[in-house]
């Protein structure tokens, strides 16, 4: 048991010291390759991940099954090709995965309907947005970090996007089957509490309490459930924040350099 | 092999391009000189979870990331535990490597694992990597064990240019950067480790004359002009592209006894691969004789004589490179790579400059 | 020194141990000052907000405004629930009378009627080429729209469409103007004046590729010929809109080749006869060491404004080109072009300051 009941309920401090409703350090940066559409860097605790993105572009020749038609197979809205590749060096122990198996596949279907439900796909037809991300270290929360990596990274290459979709994970303090009443729920699980305790990855659109992504693949108790939705909305409010502020940051920084050119408040508008 | 990009320019590009790097001093694109390579960044143990790491990135954006991993495995074919005389000279002798120790993947993305032109990456470096057979000693730990060695290359960008030198440099930092924990155990027992990091030694300990990893460049020559670290539109009008790989020899103190240090490293040809450059698949420009978009007289031209001008090099026209090398170019090549204080000389140099953490 | 290996730039520390408090676990032990901290950080928050609002920069998912009377532009959505204004991707707010909308920080190149863009034909296809612009779509140039030689009363005959590829193959490099688009955004070229056609004598930069800002801004003059130093002759610089740009020895203007010879011919088509005989060549002229040298300075020039995030237009074109000239003068002489790395620095350093 990462988390030691009995010591738990006495500080009420999690394995690596933080309270029950503490995200882990989030580091991140935008534009981190020149050459790309839009990139990002993105920690989460120790949950390192990049992200390029690269389009809208043309599709490229049309490959595979021509079961799509040629009549068909342009569709009137931009589609969002993700591919997740983790390096064989992320985990403690090195493990090499196949870019096809089942998990891998999992994962970038998830994060690409996560992006469609967000970006503007309507403003590009007949083009993709290739998004790849690459995994570097991995301490829990893998899904939730990718997805944020995403958003940051479509955010630098000025795709239109309805707002940031934000990810987080949450758990809870009791296994299923110990069956603990007063367990509380947890906020941003690290790879051991993943391990051990029920959780999930929840995926919000902005500060708003709707729900892009909501992925449980463990066994909890309904009652504790909505208790830890709460919570992860939450979490993704203030990853939401941090997220914004490190775009802010970097378009002042353009600003200051000349880059951009400054924009107009409306403030000092004459109403007629 | 094939080329990993197809690069589009157009016939008049081309030959504005080959004839530019034709003059001497050629005149590259950017305006460098033909050995000068583009400035690059690179970082070390950038990532904690590993026995190393580095990562570099290319002025044009190209960036590369390779991990380094290391795990204890049992040495197979090694039978009975008798204890033999001789003690510890005589394992020291035995002491000798297997190239499966050592396992590199290289990710590249957009194209899959078994895609032959990463196979052939991947071939390349642990090709150059085990070459002079020292390596592998590395890992010996003792007779019934030895560390099995992981290098991960992640190719970050998508392939804009030839990624082999990106790769090479990049596994060179990382193992410049490797260590591995310090045995405690002795003999042949099984083996366990000092479990602070901070006295794990490094894989190639600095300051000791012990060999250096190789690094692969990639040279390329247009006429009689040799050039380096060439982009993805120089290397599509080269006649000539070779890789090559270099390793430093260890210095001997028998060797350099009485004759005075002579100034850079003493380096070993490892390799030559030749690459096919993408310029034999160029389109042929056409000379304002046969096209027939050149004025109404021209498309009046009979059929026949238009095959003998093809044939024929017509200034400011391009045609893409036939034929092979000759032998005096590639030696000159490998010749330009290896000379002492020439440019292997100073990319191992500024290479070791890189501060380490 | 042939290498140069630097380390990278250092980056500021992350932002959640500075804004919440609740993010870092490492605040943690010093929770009594918790409260503290917080009260604190309440007046600086509320300060970052008015400095950010100087400079108007809005993020996706930012109400802008909800007042009626604005209209929305580019870079804008109405929200459904609020009918506010809500920004859809990083920019700087510009306004137009009552138009409102969001420059992205960086965008792909988005097409408008009447933009001159460079681009490379990337597919040849029954009576229309498509050409790669660097915007979200290949733009079509029909066969239509090009000036064949021979005059533009020239009938289009079905030879012309068998020989489609003697005008333009794959892989050509053009200038051209949008005439239209299309419903979905795609571009329609055309290249019907004669300053318009086949580019040669010269290289190619790209400019969108290379991270900066937006590029090559929309000026007065995105095609000029300037004076070269050191021997030189002229060279001709072309600016496309979608950051594709062209630099080359100075190829005779048709419309020059037709004031010299209006006295001799007669005729308007004989005229154009004879100026449209070069247009579609891909053979390249004699051109001397001199104009090869300058135009990699220039092209040296464009880099290095590209990555030192300045814009690319006639004026800091021409004046980083005078500034270059000056420094290779202070340096090792006409030979020494290479502008990368540390002396793109200096290059942009001088410019500003000026």
């Amino acid at each position: 048991m990462p988390l030691d009941t009995s010591a738990y309920s006495l500080a009420l401090l999690r394995v690596d010291g933080r309270r029950w409703n503490e995200l882990r350090r989030i580091h991140a940066q935008i534009r981190t390759q020149a050459a790309a559409d839009g990139s990002s860097y993105l920690e989460m605790g120790h949950t390192k991940v990049m992200c390029v993105v690269t389009g809208p572009s043309e599709p490229g020749p049309r490959r595979g099954t021509a079961g799509a038609g040629a009549a068909g197979a342009s569709k009137a809205v931009a589609e969002v090709a993700v591919s997740v590749v983790v390096a064989g060096f992320s985990s403690v122990d090195r493990k090499k995965r196949g870019r096809n198996d089942k998990r891998n596949l999992e994962l970038q279907s998830t994060i690409a309907n996560a992006l469609a439900a967000s970006l503007h796909t309507h403003l590009f037809p007949h083009s993709v947005i290739q998004v790849s991300l690459h995994v570097l270290s991995q301490d829990g929360s893998l899904l939730a970090a990718l997805i944020n990596a995403a958003t940051l990274a479509c955010v630098d290459a000025g795709i239109p996007m309805t707002d940031y979709v934000v990810a987080c994970t949450a758990g809870s303090t009791s296994t299923y089957a110990a069956g603990d009443e007063s367990a509380d729920p947890l906020l941003d699980l690290n790879h051991q509490e993943e391990q051990e305790l029920p959780g999930l990855t929840v995926a919000t659109l902005g500060e708003s309490d709707r729900v892009a992504v909501l992925v449980c693949e463990s066994r909890v108790q309904v009652g504790r459930l909505e208790g830890m939705l709460a919570v992860g909305v939450d979490g993704c409010k203030q990853v939401r924040e941090i997220l914004d502020r490190v775009v802010r940051d970097k378009g002042k920084r353009m600003v200051l350099e000349g880059t951009v050119a400054k924009g107009e408040g409306l403030e000092d508008m004459d109403l007629d | 092999m094939a080329p990993n990009q197809h690069v589009l320019l157009s016939p008049a590009e081309l030959a504005y391009l080959h004839e530019a790097l034709s003059l001497t001093p050629p005149i590259r694109p950017d305006g460098r000189a033909p050995t000068q390579f583009r400035p690059l960044v690179a970082e070390t143990e950038i990532l904690p979870g590993t026995n190393g790491s580095a990562r570099i990135c290319f002025a044009d954006g190209t960036e590369a990331i390779v991990g380094v991993k290391a795990e204890v495995e049992r040495t197979r074919g090694y039978h009975g535990d008798d204890e033999e005389e001789g003690g510890e000279e005589k394992r020291e002798q035995e002491r000798e490597g297997q190239d499966e120790w050592v396992e590199l993947t290289v990710e590249i993305p957009g194209y899959r694992e078994d895609d032959a032109s990463t196979a052939f990456l991947a071939a390349m470096l642990s090709e150059a990597l085990l070459a002079d057979g020292g390596f592998a000693k590395k890992l010996w730990i003792n007779r019934r064990f030895h560390w099995k060695l992981f290098l991960d290359i992640i190719l970050i960008s998508p392939p804009l240019s030839y990624p082999l030198p990106l790769l090479s440099l990049t596994t060179h930092l990382a193992l410049l950067s490797t260590r591995l924990p310090r045995l405690k155990s002795e003999g042949d027992e099984d083996p366990f480790f000092d479990d602070d990091w901070a006295a794990a030694p490094y894989l190639y300990p600095q300051g000791t004359a012990t060999t250096r990893p190789p690094i692969t460049l990639l040279v390329m020559a247009v006429g009689r002009n040799i050039i380096f670290d060439p982009t993805k539109e120089e290397l599509a009008v080269a006649d000539v592209v070779l890789a090559v790989s270099v390793g430093e020899a260890a210095t001997d103190a028998s060797s350099t006894k009485g004759k005075g240090k002579a100034p850079g490293r003493s380096l070993r040809l490892l390799s030559v691969r030749t690459v096919d450059p993408p310029s034999r698949v160029t389109p042929p420009g056409v000379p304002n004789a046969t096209n027939s978009a050149y004025g109404i007289a021209a498309s009046a031209q009979k059929q026949p004589e238009a095959r003998t001008v093809e044939a024929q090099a017509v200034e400011g026209v391009w045609r893409a490179p036939r034929g092979g090398a000759k032998p005096a170019v590639m030696a000159a090549l490998v010749q330009k790579v290896l000379e002492r204080g020439g440019v292997a000389d100073e990319v191992l140099d500024a290479l070791d400059a890189v501060e380490l953490g | 020194m042939p290498i140069t290996i630097t380390a990278p730039k250092a980056v500021r520390p992350s932002y959640a141990a500075a804004d919440n408090a609740s993010d870092d676990s490492d605040s943690d032990a010093s929770s009594d000052n918790g409260a503290a901290d917080l009260e604190g950080d309440i007046p600086m928050a509320s300060s970052r907000r008015k400095e950010d609002k100087s400079y108007s920069i809005v993020t996706p998912g930012e109400v802008i405004t909800d007042d009626p009377q604005w209209m929305r532009g580019h870079g804008t959505f109405v929200s459904p629930s609020t009918s506010a204004i809500v920004s859809s991707v990083a920019g700087t707010i510009t306004r137009t009378n009552k138009l409102l909308s969001v420059r992205p920080l960086r965008a792909r190149y988005t097409p408008e009627v009447g933009d001159l863009v460079v681009g490379r034909i990337v597919e040849v296809q029954a009576k229309r080429w498509r050409v790669d612009v660097g915007a979200s779509q290949l733009a079509s140039l029909p066969l239509s729209a090009i000036n064949l030689p021979g005059g533009i009363l020239r009938k289009r005959t079905e030879t012309d469409e068998l020989q489609i590829r003697t005008f333009f193959a794959e892989g050509d490099l053009l200038v051209a103007e949008v005439q239209q688009l299309f419903s979905d955004g795609g571009a329609v070229l055309h290249t019907r004046s004669l300053k318009y056609g086949k580019l040669r004598n010269g290289v190619f930069v790209a400019v969108s590729g290379m991270g900066g800002g937006s590029g090559v801004v929309r000026s007065r003059r995105q095609v000029w010929t300037m004076e070269a130093a050191n021997g030189a002759g002229p060279l001709d610089i072309v600016l496309g809109v979608n950051g594709f740009v062209w630099i080359s020895k100075h190829v005779e203007t048709p419309e020059a080749l037709i004031a010299e010879t209006k006295s001799a011919t007669t005729g308007i088509t004989n005229l154009e006869e004879s100026v449209s005989t070069t247009m579609y060549s891909s053979q390249n002229d004699r051109i001397g060491v001199e104009t090869m040298r300058e135009i990699s300075r220039i092209r040296g020039v464009v880099t290095a404004l590209v990555e030192n995030g300045l814009r690319v237009d006639e004026d800091m074109l021409v004046r980083g080109y005078h500034e270059a000239v000056e420094m290779a003068m202070l340096g090792e002489g006409p030979d020494d072009i290479y502008l990368g790395g540390e002396r793109g620095e200096q290059l942009a350093a001088a410019l500003t300051g000026v």
